[in-house]
């Protein structure tokens, strides 16, 4: 086996240029790929939304047509979920966690390099769809037995379904590698309950991560065999069950949404005792309340099946059940509310992100209340109302969380701050467009719109409020494109210090950008706001902390080499998915190479020593 | 009960509620000291003012009555359903203002100062938390215990509202079927498509089946959906209410499929006409194939045997087997066989054509035999019969559209 790893030599830590970072196994740059191409996912699926809106702005009309229009929402929601919300909470994951409980990579930097790129290959094995024009059509959900044939022809749910089991196997690679780095990679002093809360939203997300990705999988498998081998999991006529996709669907749906919200709750959790300048109120209870949601997430899924008929008394226990997870929900912002109370709060851009996820968020968990009903939710769902709450929950609440951890972050990343001018005109573009966007789709819906329809009649009287959401979409736009502006032109910003917001945090502690080996000597964590409390001792000890922690020779730091193996091994993943939508030959190619690169990872020696 | 003002400005535009009288403009009205701090507070009024007249205009734009407004029930359920959101809807605008209220004024009150020393360090209160911990479990249970009532309540049809009409909806791509199984109480068996006629006060009870993929029964003046599934049988009551109705009867009411069921889903609508029972007896005593008595009608019967009778049927409630027998193929797999179209038999007393996508009129039934994709994208008809050639047109001359229509619309 030797011989394999001899044609690909380990590479040599090199900190340039694009091999180092194909070959990355570093978390920083790991969490930076993974932030940068879901920004990429962003402006695609943002754009898919607003061909949706310009087709809905005004009634009878026929720019996009039905199939094209039931393609456009379809990708919107399947990428914004697993491409952009998700791969962001991994970007933070990646970026935040390792510097915030002062370790110097996550457990295993291969695995983790590996999710990246079966990530990426699974995406754009589905984003393929479109250069073959047989994009997936039924829906996000994609309800059997409409994706069955004789209903479905093309191979549009193909891409769909075997995109999404490559990036389920990402997802759960992912999962565990940051439930082991948590558990056990803590700087010594780092109790569990002196974890930052984003980390323990992160072991509660990786958690969840593992256990609901499998659900899914499982579905995805039954449709693809139904699709292709000649199975009838879910075909009626021969004695399959339409529903049974139903419940496996949202078993995995339900915690997937609380997968997308508590990383940006964490995020908010961090941010808002940084600028309040003071500690967050109730740790503990937030914690919990965490946890509680986490587990009850478990036992609510059918809420979104309320219609289905499964009966007065399955209805009755997933109303209350519901309508209980808010109260963990409602317990956390209260807590937000109690560690702003009395605090010096300072409008920075990251911190007006975080204000408005609890404004937004709010209003979303509200109406989501209204729809746990499910006498009342009889008429809201499938409706624009039920569109409109899930946009404050996941627009209002995880993009805006995701807005709020960039702008906090950045420095950290980067060693300069985003310019904050362009940081609040980015936010209040954002907010209002948000707002004129998602808040007309309420009363819409009560009147009567359903959800996922190309066209209306003018007679209805939906089309005031739907020029009214398709003309907020474009400020929303404007508001994203002040966003990447700001961005890019971030190069020519000034240096600032490595700790410009005052901020509690372990990762706050070292230099920005920070080295590539993180701390030079692991910490010994003193509290839950460490570098507060060891900014205070410096302070009365009469010499005040302005420097990051010294750098040293990085050679005398033993870190993981790079490597190629996780590349060419998910290369090899994505081969097979792709087979199965070609050519079984290519399946079993990659299937080979794959192998090959399992091998050879397993055998890969340390890189040649550099000094 | 309604949340917002029931009143609907008889037959005009809804928005015509809104031009924001000008009164606080009038010169007489503008403080005249230059000096004084006025104007600028009076400035601010004039905002507010504007404001609330533009939150009013929207208002009265949003929850404006469509065809199918949930905030203007007919019937119990709907009733019923609404009146539970309403009581949701005002808790959840008193949360929202107490949360967003304080949110708001910690925000403004607790604004950083230049020079303001470290606020206390609060780390928590073990009673405050408890205590918003109950509060909202307390209400939220009173809430749920409500809502499950509310939910046994509605399952079942009333037994002492007249007797109960048993209707069986059948959801095809991309049309609703209603059979009436026993429609005037001796046994007459009634098939109709996309115009489901249904007497007054009485209690309706539908039973709900799928011929292919899933989809939803949705009539959100007279109740919530219920979906339509293939392997199930899923029932669902219903009741137009005299006393909710502010019209003579007929009234008509709009439905519409609301779970995705493939390309022309958004054109999947009915309308549901409420007849007084007289009205609606008559109604099932006139169901009969169309009488052909005229000879241009008997010409238009032979070309429809000749080239609509395998998918379509006008001879009363029957199923067509062989258009039946070939969705059987249809569904295991086999490409472009025909599928059973609506029922025809009473195509006269309908109001509407292709799946309620517009009126009955010899006009759109003329442009919808030529060709019919023009009005309902999508739709089988042109994809699997014979009769119609690549650009969706039918090889047929006007005389010919015309013999069918006198024939199918029983003129004389």
């Amino acid at each position: 086996m030797a011989a394999i790893t001899e044609v690909l030599p380990r590479p040599s830590s090199a900190t340039a240029g694009i091999w180092s970072w194909i070959t990355t196994v570093d978390h920083k740059r790991i969490g930076v790929l993974y932030g940068a191409t879901a920004l990429i996912f962003m402006l695609l699926s943002g754009i898919e939304a607003g061909l949706i809106r310009m087709q809905l702005a005004v009634p009878d009309s026929d720019i996009l047509g039905p199939e094209r229009y039931n393609q456009m929402f379809t990708m919107h929601a399947t990428v914004m979920i697993f491409m952009v919300i998700m791969p962001m909470g991994v970007a933070f994951f990646n970026f935040v966690v390792p510097l915030a409980i002062g370790a110097r990579d996550v457990a295993f930097p291969r695995l983790n390099a590996l999710s990246y790129w079966i990530f990426l290959f699974g995406s754009i094995l589905m984003h393929f769809s479109f250069v073959v024009n047989q994009v997936p059509d039924a829906g996000w959900f994609s309800y059997a037995n409409l994706t069955e044939q004789p209903f479905s022809q093309n191979a549009g749910l193909d891409f769909w379904a075997i995109g999404l089991l490559i990036l389920g196997t990402s997802s759960v690679a992912g999962g565990l590698n940051f439930v082991v780095t948590i558990i056990n990679l803590r700087a010594p002093g780092m109790s569990l309950m002196r974890m930052p809360v984003f980390v323990w939203m992160t072991l509660l997300t990786s958690i969840l991560l593992i256990l609901a990705m499998p659900v899914i999988t499982v579905g995805l498998i039954e449709l693809v065999m139904d699709r292709n081998f000649g199975t009838h999991f879910f075909i009626p006529s021969e004695g399959g069950d339409p529903i049974l996709w139903q419940h496996l669907f949202w078993v995995f749906g339900h915690p997937e949404v609380y997968i997308l919200i508590l990383p940006p709750m964490g995020i908010v959790s961090e941010i808002l005792p940084t600028f309040s300048k003071k500690p967050l109120f109730g740790y503990p209870f937030v914690i919990f309340s965490g946890i509680v949601i986490a587990i009850m997430g478990w036992a609510v899924w059918s809420h979104h099946m309320f219609t289905v008929g499964l009966g007065p008394i399955a209805n009755s226990v997933f109303t209350i059940t519901t309508m209980l997870i808010a109260v963990p929900t409602g317990v956390k912002i209260f807590n937000w509310l109690g560690t702003m109370w009395k605090g010096s709060i300072e409008l920075t851009t990251p911190m007006l992100y975080a204000l408005g996820f609890i404004f937004l968020f709010i209003i979303g968990g509200l109406s989501g209340v209204s729809h746990a009903v499910s006498p009342s939710d009889f008429q809201q769902q499938d409706t624009y109302y039920v569109v409109a709450h899930l946009h404050y929950v996941l627009f209002g609440g995880s993009i805006m969380g995701i807005f709020a951890g960039i702008y906090y972050w950045w420095p950290k990343l980067t060693g300069k701050l985003l310019n904050e001018t362009l940081g609040k005109i980015n936010f209040w573009l954002i907010f209002i467009g948000m707002n004129v966007t998602f808040f007309p789709m309420h009363f819409v819906g009560m009147n009567g719109m359903p959800r996922r329809i190309y066209t209306y009649s003018s007679e209805f009287g939906w089309g005031d409020l739907n020029l009214m959401a398709s003309a907020g979409y474009l400020v929303l736009f404007v508001g994203f494109l002040v966003f990447l502006y700001n961005i890019l032109q971030n190069r020519n910003a000034r240096r600032v210090s490595h700790d410009p917001w005052d901020a509690p945090g372990v990762e706050w502690t070292i230099a920005s950008p920070p080295p590539a080996y993180n701390f030079a000597e692991v910490p010994t964590i003193r509290g839950r706001d460490h570098y507060w409390i060891v900014k205070d001792e410096a302070r009365e000890a009469g010499n005040p902390i302005t420097e990051p922690e010294a750098a040293v020779d990085p050679r005398t730091i033993h870190m993981p080499s790079p490597s190629y193996w996780p590349l060419i091994t998910a290369i090899g993943v994505g081969l097979i998915g792709g087979g199965l939508l070609s050519h079984y030959g290519v399946s079993f190619l990659g299937g080979a190479i794959a192998f090959i690169g399992v091998i050879g990872w397993s055998n890969e020696p340390p890189a040649a020593e550099e000094h | 009960m309604g949340l917002l003002p029931r009143k609907r400005a008889t037959g005009s535009d809804p928005r015509g509620a809104g031009p924001p009288e000008p009164t606080p403009t009038s010169p007489e009205m503008r403080p005249q000291d230059p000096e004084r701090s006025a104007p600028r507070r009076y400035k601010h009024h004039r905002l507010l003012v504007f404001g609330a007249l533009a939150a009013l205009f929207l208002l009265t734009v949003a929850c404006s009555q469509g065809f199918q407004s949930t905030w203007d029930p007919k019937g119990p359920v709907a009733e019923k359903q609404l009146q539970l959101f309403n009581v949701l809807l005002w808790t959840m605008v008193a949360v929202f203002v107490l949360v967003e209220g304080a949110l708001l004024y910690i925000v403004i009150r607790y604004r950083r100062r230049p020079g303001q020393p470290r606020p206390p360090q609060i780390h928590g209160h073990t009673a405050l938390e408890v205590t918003w911990t109950i509060i909202p479990t307390a209400l939220i249970l009173g809430l749920g215990i409500w809502s499950v009532f509310t939910l046994f309540e509605l399952d079942q049809p009333p037994t002492d509202q007249g007797e109960i009409l048993e209707v069986t909806v059948t959801g095809h791509q991309w049309y609703f079927e209603f059979e009436y199984p026993d429609a005037d109480g001796n046994g007459k068996r009634i098939s109709t498509a996309n115009d489901l006629k249904i007497p007054v006060d009485r209690p309706v009870s539908f039973i709900l089946e799928s011929d292919d993929v899933l989809h939803s029964f949705w009539v959100p003046k007279l109740g919530g959906k219920v979906d339509v599934v293939p392997t199930r049988q899923n029932t669902l009551w219903l009741m137009a209410d005299s006393d909710l109705i502010d019209q003579p009867l007929p009234a008509t009411y709009y439905g519409q499929c609301a779970e995705l069921c493939g390309v022309a889903h958004a054109q999947m609508r009915f309308r549901v006409t409420v007849l007084s029972e007289e009205d609606y007896q008559a109604w099932v005593r006139d169901y009969s194939p169309p009488a052909a008595i005229t000879p241009r009608a008997q010409r238009g019967q032979t070309l429809f045997s000749i080239h609509c009778s395998l998918c379509h049927t006008v001879n009363g409630p029957e199923v067509n087997t062989v258009a039946q027998a070939r969705l059987d193929q249809f569904l295991t797999g086999e490409e472009n066989a025909a599928v059973p179209g609506p029922n025809l038999t009473d195509l006269r007393t309908r109001l509407t054509l292709g799946a309620g996508i517009t009126d009955l009129t010899i006009e759109n039934l003329r442009q919808w035999i030529k060709n019919p994709e023009t009005i309902k994208p999508g739709n089988l008809m042109y994809k699997n019969a014979l009769l119609y050639d690549e650009g969706g047109n039918a090889n047929l001359t006007d005389e010919e559209i015309d013999l069918l229509i006198e024939y199918l619309l029983n003129l004389r």
